[in-house]
C-alpha cells in the first residue's frame, strides 16, 4: 500500500520508491530509504510521520511516492 | 596554491565551513563561536544570506568561520542549498573555498544526519564533526561510542551541547590542530556506475582543473543532480566535461537504470554499517516531551485554536505595544527636523533636508519597532520549534491554492510589511511556488496601508456618533479583502501563468527546545538592520526625487504651499492623470497623493494634509478630516464623500504603491520584468474593483 493508505497510528517499512525521480530522490535524501520504517502519526492530506526519531511533515503528493507494507498497528 | 599545502599549515587565516542539516543547532553553534564578530551580507547575484564570523584560536591566531545554509544533501534543490553546495566545491568566485570543515550533526537523529555529512567528506578536506545535542540524545536513550565513530571516519569527533556552551572549548582546540587528519573512504561506488565516476572525474579534473578529489565528489554528484539547481556567481561546466554528463544520462535512460536511487541507496548503506557499530539505543517507551506538545498543537482541531491564539498575541503586539515607541521616534524625527529649521537658512537645501532626508527615511524608520516585534515573534517561534507545526498546519489550507505550507510565513509576515515577507520567501524550494508567494505577498495589508485606512475611516463615518465597532469592522473588511486577494491571486497564477507542479511539502519538524533570548535577540538585530539599509537606502532616494517633483518648478514668491504644489511636476502629474482616476471618483489632487504614496502609502495622509493645506498630523486627524469633508469637485459635489473614501481604501488595499518593495521583489527576482508585473496586475487589479465599487455604489445611489 501507499503511504497515504497507510492509517494513522500504524508502523510501515518501505518497499519501494515509485513515481517522479526527482522526488523520490528527495525522499531519500531525507530518509526514506527501501527497508526504513516509518510510523505515521497523524493527517489527512498533509501527513505527519516518525522516521528514525525525527518528525517529518509530508504533503499527500509526496506521500504518494512511497509504498509501504504494514508492519503492525492500524485495523 | 593545492589543497595539500592549505591542509598541513596554513600560513594566513584558515577559512573552516559550518555545515550541517537544517536545526542541527548551526547557528547557535556559530553564535557561540564567534560571539558578535559577524558579518551578515548577501552572495552576489543571488539572495541568500552570507554570514562571515571571526574567532580564535587557542594560540590567539584568528580563524575565519562561514556558516553555510543548512541543507539534507549536496544535491541542490533551493538557492541555499546551491550555495552550500558551490562555496564547498569551490565553484564561487566571491568566496574562498574553505580550508577545512566543521560539520555539525544532531547526536539524536545520527543516520539521518549522517548523509549531508558523508558527501562533505568525500571532498577529502580535514573534517571536524561535532555531535550535538547530546543532552538531548541521552534523554531519548540514544548513546553513541565517540571514540569508535572517530575510528571509523577517521576524523575527530567532539561531542558537544552548543546551547549549555558544553564542548565548546574540545572544539576551538581542534579546530587550532595544524594537522588535522583527511577523512578515510570506506565506501565503494556501486558498480554500474562506477566507470561513469571515474570518466567524469578525469574530465573534471582535466578541463575544469578540479583537484583530484574534488573532481571525484562533484562527479558522483553530477551523477545525481538531476536538475541541476544553477546559480548566479557560480562557475559553471566546461561544454566537454557537460557532453560526457549528457552522454551517460541518455545511456542510463535508455537502459531505464535508476542510478540516481543506486547510488543514494548505497550510501545510507555505508552509513548504516556505521550507525550500527556507533550508536547503542535503549528502548524508551514513554512519549516525549516533543510528542505530547505534538499530540495538541498538531491536533486537527486544538492545533488551529494554538495558531490562532499566536496570531492573536502577534497581531495585538505589533499593533499596541509598537505605538509608543512610535510615537517617540515620530516625535524625535519632528524634532530634529524642527532644529535643522532652527539651524539652517530658510531655502531649497534646507527643504531637501527636512521635507526630503528626514521625513522620507522617517516615515521608514517610524516601522522599525513593529518590525522589530514581528521579528522577535519569527525568530521566536522558529527558535522554539513552533513555526515548523504552523507550517504543518497552514499546508492543507495552502494546497487549496496551489501553495505549500512553506509560504505561510512569508505571508504572515507581509502584515507588517511585505519587504522582510519577501525576503523570507527564500527557504522555499520550488522556484515557480517561491515566485507566486513573492507576487501576492503585497496584497496582505502592511502596516503601512493603516494611517490611510484610519484617514479614510474618519472621514467616512462621521467619528462620534457611530460605535467602535463598526470602525473596527471596516478595517477588519479591508484586511479579509486583501488576504482573499492574495490567495485568489496565488490559486489563479498557479493555474496560468506559472502552471507548475501541485505543491509537495516534505518538511522536517524539529523537536522544541526553549529558546535562548541571546539568540533570539541577534536574529531580531540581524534581520532588522538588513530592512533598515535595504528600505532606507531606497527610500532615502526615492524621497529625494519625490520632493524634487512636488517643490518645482517654484511657484512665485509669496505662494501657499498648496499653490506651490498644484503648481509642481507632482501637481501637474495629478491633473495628467485626474482622466484615468476620474471614472473611480479621484480627482487630481487624490493623484497626487497615489504619486506621492509611492514612497511609502502613509506619505498618503501627508500629502493630503499639504494639498489641502491642513495643519495635521498623525495622532491626530481633526482638522485634515473637516478639511477633507470640505474639499469639493468644481462643479460643487463633495469630493470626499462615503463611497469615494472606501473606494479609496479598497484601492489602496490592492495597489502596488511602494518603491522599495518594487526594488526588493527586483532584487528577489533577478529580473525587471516581474516587478513590471506585479505592478501591473495589482494596479489594474485596483483600478478595476474601485470601477465597480464607485461606479455601483452610484447607480445603487450612494
Amino acid at each position: 500500500m501507499r503511504l497515504t493508505e497507510l492509517p494513522n497510528g500504524a508502523s510501515g517499512r518501505v518497499c519501494e520508491l515509485s513515481g517522479k525521480a526527482e522526488v523520490c530522490q528527495r525522499l531519500r535524501e531525507m530518509g526514506f530509504c527501501e527497508s526504513a520504517v516509518i510510523e505515521r502519526v497523524s493527517g489527512e492530506r498533509t501527513l505527519l510521520c516518525q522516521l528514525c526519531g525525527t518528525r517529518i511533515a509530508l504533503s499527500d503528493r509526496a506521500a504518494e511516492h512511497i509504498v509501504v507494507e504494514l508492519i503492525r498497528g492500524g485495523l | 596554491m593545492s589543497s595539500d599545502q592549505k591542509a598541513s599549515t596554513p600560513a594566513r587565516t584558515p577559512v573552516y565551513a559550518l555545515c550541517g542539516n537544517p536545526n542541527c543547532g548551526k547557528s547557535t553553534l556559530f553564535n557561540a563561536l564567534t560571539g558578535l564578530k559577524q558579518k551578515v551580507g548577501n552572495y552576489p547575484g543571488v539572495t541568500v544570506e552570507k554570514k562571515i564570523g571571526e574567532t580564535y584560536s587557542q594560540h590567539g591566531q584568528p580563524i575565519k568561520i562561514i556558516d553555510l545554509p543548512g541543507a539534507y544533501s549536496l544535491a541542490a534543490r533551493s538557492p541555499d542549498e546551491a550555495v552550500l553546495r558551490d562555496v564547498l566545491l569551490g565553484r564561487r568566485a566571491d568566496t574562498p573555498q574553505p580550508d577545512r570543515v566543521v560539520c555539525i550533526a544532531d547526536a539524536s537523529n545520527l543516520e539521518r544526519n549522517l548523509y549531508l555529512i558523508h558527501q562533505i567528506l568525500d571532498l577529502g578536506r580535514p573534517v571536524i564533526l561535532v555531535l550535538n545535542m547530546m543532552d538531548l540524545a541521552a534523554k531519548s536513550g540514544i548513546g553513541i561510542r565517540v571514540a569508535r565513530l572517530e575510528k571509523e571516519l577517521g576524523i575527530p569527533v567532539i561531542p558537544c551541547e552548543a546551547v549549555n556552551g558544553k564542548g565548546l572549548i574540545e572544539l576551538r582546540l581542534a579546530m587550532s590542530r595544524s594537522d588535522l587528519p583527511l577523512p578515510r573512504h570506506r565506501w565503494d561506488i556501486p558498480a554500474p556506475i562506477a566507470p561513469a565516476v571515474s570518466e567524469l572525474a578525469a574530465s573534471l579534473a582535466q578541463n575544469d582543473r578540479k583537484p583530484p578529489l574534488i573532481a571525484r565528489a562533484e562527479a558522483l554528484l553530477l551523477l545525481t543532480d538531476q536538475d541541476t539547481v544553477r546559480v548566479a556567481g557560480s562557475a559553471a561546466l566546461t561544454p566537454q566535461t557537460a557532453s560526457i554528463l549528457q552522454q551517460w544520462q541518455k545511456r542510463w535512460e535508455a537502459e531505464g537504470t535508476d542510478w540516481a536511487g543506486t547510488l543514494v541507496n548505497s550510501r545510507y548503506d555505508a552509513i548504516s554499517v556505521i550507525c550500527n557499530e556507533v550508536v547503542q539505543r535503549q528502548a524508551v517507551s514513554v512519549a516525549s516531551v516533543s510528542d505530547r506538545i505534538d499530540a495538541v498543537v498538531t491536533h486537527p482541531v486544538f492545533g488551529w485554536l494554538v495558531l490562532g491564539a499566536v496570531m492573536t498575541a502577534l497581531f495585538l503586539s505589533i499593533f499596541t505595544l509598537a505605538e509608543y515607541p512610535m510615537n517617540w521616534i515620530d516625535g524625535h524625527m519632528a524634532g530634529l527636523s524642527d532644529w535643522v529649521k532652527s539651524a539652517m537658512a530658510p531655502g531649497d537645501l534646507r527643504d531637501l533636508i527636512t521635507d526630503g532626508a528626514i521625513g522620507g527615511v522617517g516615515g521608514v524608520i517610524v516601522f522599525l519597532p513593529q518590525i522589530l516585534i514581528l521579528y522577535f515573534f519569527i525568530s521566536l517561534l522558529e527558535n522554539t520549534g513552533y513555526m515548523a507545526r504552523a507550517a504543518f498546519i497552514m499546508d492543507r489550507l495552502m494546497s487549496r491554492v496551489g501553495l505549500n505550507g512553506k509560504s505561510f510565513i512569508p505571508l504572515l509576515s507581509s502584515y507588517a510589511c511585505a519587504i522582510p515577507g519577501i525576503m523570507a520567501t527564500r527557504t522555499i524550494e520550488d522556484p515557480k511556488d517561491r515566485l507566486v508567494t513573492i507576487l501576492v505577498a503585497p496584497l496582505m495589508s502592511c502596516s503601512a496601508r493603516l494611517p490611510v485606512y484610519l484617514l479614510m475611516i474618519a472621514a467616512l463615518v462621521p467619528g462620534d456618533r457611530v460605535p467602535v465597532a463598526s470602525k473596527v469592522g471596516i478595517m477588519l473588511l479591508m484586511y479579509a479583502l486583501g488576504t482573499l486577494g492574495a490567495f485568489g491571486f496565488a490559486w489563479l497564477f498557479k493555474r496560468t501563468l506559472l502552471k507548475g507542479e501541485p505543491p509537495m511539502m516534505i518538511m522536517e519538524l524539529p523537536p522544541y527546545r526553549l529558546p535562548r533570548l541571546r539568540d533570539v535577540a541577534l536574529q531580531m538585530v540581524e534581520r532588522a538592520w538588513l530592512f533598515l539599509r535595504r528600505a532606507g537606502t531606497v527610500i532615502l532616494g526615492i524621497s529625494i526625487v519625490l520632493w524634487f517633483l512636488s517643490a518645482y518648478p517654484k511657484a512665485p514668491q509669496g505662494a501657499t504651499p498648496t499653490q506651490q504644489l498644484e503648481q509642481s511636476f507632482a501637481g501637474q502629474a495629478g491633473k495628467v492623470l485626474e482622466p484615468v482616476i476620474k471614472p473611480i471618483g479621484f480627482d487630481w489632487h487624490i493623484g497626487i497623493g497615489l504619486i506621492t504614496s509611492f514612497a511609502a502609502r502613509e506619505v498618503f495622509v501627508s500629502t493630503m494634509g499639504v494639498v489641502f493645506n491642513a495643519e495635521t498630523n498623525d495622532q491626530d486627524t481633526t482638522p485634515l478630516r473637516q478639511a477633507l469633508l470640505q474639499a469639493r469637485w468644481p462643479d460643487g459635489r463633495a469630493l470626499f464623500s462615503p463611497l469615494v473614501c472606501f473606494t479609496l481604501m479598497v484601492y489602496y488595499v490592492f495597489a502596488m504603491q511602494c518603491m522599495s518593495t518594487v526594488a526588493v521583489v527586483r532584487r528577489e527576482t533577478n529580473s525587471y520584468r516581474w516587478p513590471a508585473f506585479q505592478i501591473a496586475y495589482m494596479t489594474g487589479t485596483a483600478w478595476v474593483l474601485s470601477f465597480i465599487v464607485y461606479q455601483g455604489g452610484r447607480a445603487l445611489g450612494f
